[in-house]
């Protein structure tokens, strides 16, 4: 019974970290109108945290340029699972316009597994509940295979 | 068998009520209608009000991070105390006339333990070798050295209040407190305790490390300060204290300045016709449930509106206004209490 409360849970509380790995900054204003008033994701449970370690989400935009890629990683790693990451705008999916640019590690899918990408550039408030909410489902189903 | 009675009875106290299952209970529904509240004052809808309790119920099952850096043992057990001496502080305060430990527990013992979790929050900060840990408990110290000298005037301004009126001079028992409050009416009711009354519910946010007085734990500063290198379990434990101490104060506050209300109950009952094993029990239900009405209408009023309108101070804009506004307010109680007014 008390795992089955917790597995809920995960999926009731999901906080978000949000690293940004060199973004034009349009993704960030974009994730910020998502958890303020007009779309209000809190009521969801969705919640902006300060540390990684508080973090469920990991929301990444920008297209990880070769500098922040190890900052990226590090940043990651000290997520404590279960964990979800969510790339947000198309920069970190594929490298968008910045694509075969010498400043660019990305796409981010090479170096960690990556469990909901969220297209656009950037993309719409609505798209990135969308794909909170499937992240919220999949971390759920990690819960469940914990332990 | 007495022994035995006596033992089980106490440890219904620690671990039903009015300890840890009640205080888990009510300051997580307190801290969620808090989150509510905020979030309609801001036209938003808001999480549910049961949030605190899925937060809580996620982080203990997630997993925990011990940093490298950290000495283990004082990482994990800090936390832990500091829960514990909440729980202990809610044995010690009287539900109007009922109260689970009468006559022992003193107000000063109240204050020792209200310091508790503050410094399981600096110990555990202090022991994860995270340098954003560092400044938020430097400053989580300043806090409740700003907090702790209007506190203590204002629980010396109703101890002289009462103590004088019951011929004793300085009265410290809580329990005794609540009792003369009950005969002779509610101190709010005494136009000299009211600043004092103002200076608490100022105290209150300041106490429980809500806006505009989170100094120590700005998440978009600091990194949640002390709480940056927490995870999982821990870290719930963290928020469950921080849930239940908004119950503490408000529920310190309700019998130190409400006590009478109690009283009304009584003759409420009385008047309603019910007498015997029920009317007791029924005394007892409604106490409780007014408790928590009183705890709501309080946070809303200390911590919820006080979370909309302001934004957060810096720490030494913090420090000055509790040592003056605030010891001001407790100060002038004080005075009037002193010469028996």
């Amino acid at each position: 019974m008390f795992k089955k409360l917790i597995k809920e849970s995960t999926g009731k509380s999901p906080w978000l970290f949000h690293i940004n790995a060199g973004s034009c900054n349009g993704c960030d204003i974009e994730l910020v109108s998502v958890l303020t008033p007009r779309y209000d994701a809190e009521r969801l449970g969705f919640q902006l945290t300060g540390s990684p370690r508080h973090a469920d989400i990991v929301v990444v935009t920008g297209p990880v340029t070769a500098q922040s890629l190890d900052r990226v990683l590090r940043t990651i790693s000290q997520v404590p699972e279960p964990r979800c990451i969510v790339t947000m705008g198309s920069c970190p999916q594929s490298g968008n316009v910045f694509r075969g640019s010498y400043a660019i590690a990305g796409p981010l899918s090479k170096y960690v597994h990556v469990d909901v990408d969220v297209a656009g550039c950037t993309p719409k408030p609505e798209a990135v509940i969308d794909g909170l909410v499937l992240a919220t489902k999949i971390l759920e189903e990690k819960r469940g295979q914990m332990k | 068998m007495t022994l035995i009675l006596e033992a089980l009875r106490y440890l219904v106290y620690v671990l039903i009520f009015p300890g840890f299952l009640f205080c888990f209970l009510t300051g997580l529904l307190l801290c969620g209608i808090d989150r509510k509240l905020v979030a309609r004052m801001q036209k938003r809808v808001g999480p549910p009000i049961l949030q605190p309790f899925y937060d809580f119920f996620k982080l203990c099952g997630k997993e925990t991070i011990i940093p490298a850096a950290a000495s283990k043992t004082t990482f994990l057990l800090a936390p832990l105390v500091g829960l514990a001496a909440l729980v202990v502080i809610q044995l010690f305060i009287p539900v109007f006339r009922f109260s689970a430990f009468s006559n022992v527990a003193d107000i000063i013992v109240i204050l020792y333990l209200l310091l508790i979790p503050a410094l399981s929050v600096i110990l555990g900060g202090a022991a994860s070798g995270s340098p954003y840990a560092g400044v938020g408990l430097s400053r989580e110290m300043v806090t409740i050295l700003s907090c702790e000298l209007p506190l203590v005037l204002v629980l010396l301004a109703v101890g002289k209040t009462v103590g004088q009126a019951l011929g004793l001079g300085l009265c410290f028992s809580l329990t005794r407190i609540v009792e003369y409050q009950m005969e002779y009416g509610s101190l709010i009711l005494k136009l000299s305790m009211l600043p004092a009354a103002a200076a608490f519910l100022l105290i209150i946010p300041g106490e429980t490390g809500n806006h505009p007085f989170d100094a120590a734990e700005a998440e978009t500063e600091i990194c949640e300060g002390p709480l940056a290198e927490y995870s999982g379990a821990p870290l719930g434990v963290y928020k469950l204290s921080h849930a239940i101490k908004i119950l503490t104060m408000t529920s310190l506050f309700v019998a130190l300045f409400f006590g009478g209300v109690g009283r009304g109950l009584e003759n409420l009952v009385m008047l309603l016709g019910v007498t015997g094993g029920l009317a007791g029990a029924l005394i007892f239900l409604l106490e409780i449930l007014v408790l928590f009405l009183f705890c709501v209408v309080l946070t809303f009023l200390c911590i919820s509106v006080v979370h909309a309108v302001t934004a957060r101070l810096r720490i030494e804009q913090l420090f000055k206004y509790y040592w003056t506004v605030v010891t001001g307010l407790a100060l002038i109680s004080l005075v009037l209490a002193w010469y028996g007014l």
